[in-house]
């Protein structure tokens, strides 16, 4: 237990870069995500062709190949970005492509015929997605929007092999030193179900806030 | 609302999507830096065939009843904890993947064959976090993985050896003219491999540097050449290794530390360790330690072959 509290500023960085991580990416991949999967529902082919593609890449290819080619390839091709910048868009990129495929599940809860009553009340695309479909498909994918965010949280800790100081680079390092693995990473563990069970019981609360009494 | 495409070509787009990134991925790691040096001529690994065939091997006597020694004996197979990726250390042909060569392995070997007679290893590839976890609950009877000894390690495991004195070095690429050492890299960005003695002893020596880690070797070697720090300070060894394979680093300065590698043993058995300290007094002394240097760490560098570090003689063994 000493290794930890002799180093805990050095982890205490750490765990503020993984909340960093996590807070930006998951705000880009909820953005993201609803940009697509708006996408992926418009009644444009082109569109829907696109976003259709984005998830079927992302969802296929491992996060930690993506992490790779961003920091490692991209600089070939001219593009040098800082590494922490470059985890939180791959990240973002990923995610949303789950985040897209939740809330198109909570689409497909939403009756066709509510769209067709919205268009013949004259509704545009735009407002029937805004005021009829995305509400409450939104409301219907909270738990399992909370759950792609809990999967964005683990994912955080690959950003460790390609140079990012989180929390679990950060243990690696004060393990490096004090040769107490079962312990540091036990206490590391514990902090990631500590976050995670802050996202699944936040996303409980909304859910319940936000539900529809039918 | 939605409309679902035909099955067929949803498959044929995203195969062929995947395969179009996973091309990229090769063209992007290969345009770099390769994990594998160049095979060494003359002499190199197949001269080792001599060496194990005249291998010293143990006195019954010594395999102590109930000891681990002749546990190890009994199930005829050494377990060993060492790396696959580790050019002229441990490295593993991808090709073919028994086939893993270099220092630590080849020596796992001739402790194999002291023990059972047979050069007969299984590796189990450690992450360097948990060397420590896989010797005290009996997974590996041996860690051969460049493992620095220092006490805090010592605590909680036993060290063998040192078999090894290395040190940190620095490379820098081929055009730069500014770092000519450890000295000149206070304010710069330095690479360092993660989990490596490198970790903590730039900030030790140069405490205004930025260090960024990357997981493997021939990624830090790729961080470098791309322009991700202004060093990249690993291994001396490795180093010389990895400039003699990629024109485009070069090694600057002579090694600043001194890391001496022991071989890992389980914790509170002291005639283990009295056992293997042994059997490297023995390699030491009939000159098949230096011809496994030769054959390995001994194709890059200067071409001398050093002497065998003083078994005990760092704090921790």
């Amino acid at each position: 237990m000493s290794a930890l509290v002799e180093n805990w500023p050095a982890l205490l960085a750490g765990l503020g870069t993984t909340l960093l991580v996590l807070v930006t990416s998951a705000v880009g991949a909820l953005v993201l995500g609803t940009l697509v999967v708006v996408a992926r529902v418009s009644p444009v082919p082109v569109l829907r062709a696109a976003a259709f593609g984005y998830v079927q890449v992302l969802v296929n290819v491992p996060l930690l190949a993506l992490l790779l080619l961003a920091v490692f390839a991209l600089p070939d091709a001219g593009l040098l970005a800082p590494l922490t910048l470059t985890a939180i868009i791959v990240l973002t990129v990923y995610e949303a492509a789950y985040v897209a495929e939740a809330l198109r599940s909570g689409i497909n809860t939403v009756p066709r015929g509510q769209v067709e009553a919205s268009r013949a009340l004259g509704f545009t695309l735009s407002q029937t997605l805004r005021l009829v479909v995305v509400p409450q498909a939104a409301r219907a994918v909270v738990q399992p929007l909370g759950n792609v965010l809990i999967a964005l949280l683990m994912n955080t800790a690959l950003a460790a092999t390609v140079g990012v100081v989180e929390l679990t680079s950060a243990v690696n390092k004060v393990n490096l030193v004090q040769a107490e693995p079962i312990p540091i990473f036990g206490a590391a563990g514990l902090v990631y179900m500590a976050l995670a069970l802050v996202i699944g019981l936040g996303a409980g609360r909304i859910e319940k806030r936000v539900a529809i009494r039918r | 609302m939605s409309r679902t495409l035909r099955r067929r070509s949803t498959i044929a787009a995203s195969l062929a999507l995947v395969a179009s990134l996973g091309l990229a991925a090769c063209g992007g790691s290969d345009s770099g830096s390769s994990a594998v040096p160049p095979s060494a001529s003359g002499g190199g690994e197949d001269a080792l065939q001599s060496v194990y065939d005249a291998a010293p091997v143990a006195d019954a006597a010594a395999l102590l009843s109930d000891s681990t020694m002749a546990a190890i004996k009994e199930r005829g197979v050494l377990r060993v904890a060492a790396a696959l990726d580790a050019p002229l250390l441990s490295q593993q042909d991808p090709s073919n993947p028994d086939d893993i060569q270099g220092f630590d392995i080849d020596l796992a070997k001739m402790l194999a064959i002291y023990i059972i007679g047979e050069p007969n290893i299984e590796v189990v590839p450690p992450a360097s976090e948990t060397r420590e976890a896989l010797l005290t609950n009996g997974t590996v009877d041996v860690v051969f993985n460049t493992y620095t000894i220092t006490e805090e390690r010592a605590q909680q495991i036993e060290f063998a050896g040192p078999y090894f004195v290395s040190g940190l070095a620095v490379a820098v690429p081929s055009d730069n003219t500014d770092i000519s050492g450890i000295d000149d890299l206070g304010g710069k960005t330095v690479i360092v491999g993660a989990n490596t003695p490198a970790v903590t002893a730039v900030p030790e020596q140069q405490p205004t540097a930025e260090v960024v880690s990357f997981a493997t070797d021939p990624q830090c070697v790729q961080a470098l050449t791309q322009g991700r720090g202004d060093a990249y300070v690993q291994d001396y060894t490795l180093l010389a290794a990895d400039a003699q394979s990629n024109a485009g680093i070069k090694v600057v300065g002579q090694p600043f530390t001194q890391e001496a590698y022991g071989i890992g043993l389980p914790p509170d058995d002291q005639d283990f360790k009295d056992f293997v300290n042994d059997w490297l007094e023995q390699i030491y002394a009939d000159g098949s330690w230096a011809a496994v240097f030769d054959a390995t760490l001994g194709t890059v560098g200067d071409g001398s072959t050093p002497e065998p570090p003083t078994i005990g003689s760092v704090p921790g063994s």
